[in-house]
């Protein structure tokens, strides 16, 4: 493809991972390492402060606990079961986390091995951060659709989570089954390709930065960059939430979308809430 | 060339909507905050979430410039 090459001038774009090395039939590429290595942070980090934590947390721990305690709560308010998945949204939300800032790190992306194809000479880097391919973002998006369906099923029914695919109206079948169908595969599409497309276009927009003014200005956008990451990592961990809330709340009205809804939700919070808001008015 | 050209157009003209988007969306979460600074933390889920689903829209647009620049036709 020369004409996708010639966007190269002035910085390279690869819109797939590179390989490095092959592992038998296995091709290893340097966004699996930059997967690897943040896996590998989070686990040194869990390992790290699982053995040194205390009940009454020091000043590091409370760092540590500060995001969690905050997922926690956010995760705590979308239903009653909300302690099966919050570990799920959770490990989302730092893993995405960790990969999205692997990126900004100094050297990745830029250390690397030139690769000559031909008579053009090509940096394939070492690491890349994981979220910047497809792979590891549609992998993670899929891991929340088989959680959502399977949670769907588990609280209607096979039966169930059929009818709420058919719809209301029995005789519009034919027209919104296959809609319906696609709205919940389009969840999958939408979740890996938001993440894959911010983390990307924030490596290419950095590249085209740096090249362009090499002074000051990339700084600007490494804190944009920081703030994007840790907005997508978010996105994604409560737009898993959201889906498994919706999944189960559905189940509330006994199959029927709308009347159910409405009588069931303002009939739980008034339950939880009851003994809180009178409390909270004495204090 | 042509597809070049097409890449341009599918990202600049996608990134209309989805901008008019996300500024409704930003005025509206402010507008209230400002008339229930209490609120902040009821709101900032589904703000989040709002802002999310609007912004794929561009995102789509990105994907469809990508596919032309890379995938050749």
């Amino acid at each position: 493809m020369p004409e996708g090459e010639s966007g190269g001038g002035l910085i390279h774009v690869s819109i797939k991972a590179e390989e490095l090395f092959r592992i038998g039939p296995l091709s290893v590429t340097n966004s699996m390492v930059g997967a690897v290595l943040a896996s590998l942070v989070l686990l040194v980090a869990a390992w790290y402060f699982r053995r040194r934590a205390t009940l009454v947390p020091a000043r590091v721990q409370s760092l540590i606990e500060l995001p969690i305690e905050w997922m926690a709560n956010i995760v705590s308010g979308s239903t009653s079961q909300w302690r099966r998945y919050v570990s799920l949204v959770i490990g989302l939300f730092l893993m995405i986390l960790v990969a999205n800032w692997i990126g900004l790190l100094p050297g990745v992306g830029t250390v690397g091995t030139n690769v000559t194809h031909g008579e053009e000479t090509e940096l394939v880097p070492w690491i890349r951060p994981a979220s910047a391919d497809l792979n590891f973002t549609l992998g993670l998006a899929l891991v929340t659709f088989v959680v959502f369906v399977f949670w769907g099923v588990r609280t209607n029914g096979v039966g169930g989570y059929l009818k709420e695919l058919v719809g209301e109206p029995r005789y519009m079948a034919p027209l919104m089954f296959p809609i319906h169908l696609i709205s919940e595969l389009s969840r999958l599409i939408s979740l890996s390709m938001r993440l894959f497309g911010n983390v990307f276009a924030g490596e290419v927009l950095l590249g085209t930065m740096i090249a362009l003014v090499p002074l000051l200005v990339p700084a600007v956008f490494l804190g944009l960059e920081a703030i994007f990451g840790f907005v997508q990592a978010l996105v994604f961990a409560l737009l898993t939430m959201t889906y498994i809330t919706m999944s189960i709340a559905e189940h509330a009205g006994a199959g029927h979308g709308d009347h159910g809804e409405h009588p069931a939700q303002p009939d739980q919070p008034p339950h939880e809430q009851a003994p809180n808001e009178p409390a909270s008015v004495h204090a | 060339m042509d597809s070049n050209l097409a890449a341009g157009l599918a990202m600049g003209l996608g990134a209309i909507g989805p901008g008019i988007g996300l500024g409704i969306a930003v005025s509206k979460a402010m507008e209230a905050l400002g008339r229930n600074p209490e609120a902040s933390g009821a709101i900032f889920v589904p703000y989040v979430l709002g802002i999310a689903l609007a912004e794929a829209i561009g995102i789509y647009a990105l994907v469809v410039s990508l596919l032309l620049i890379f995938v050749q036709p």
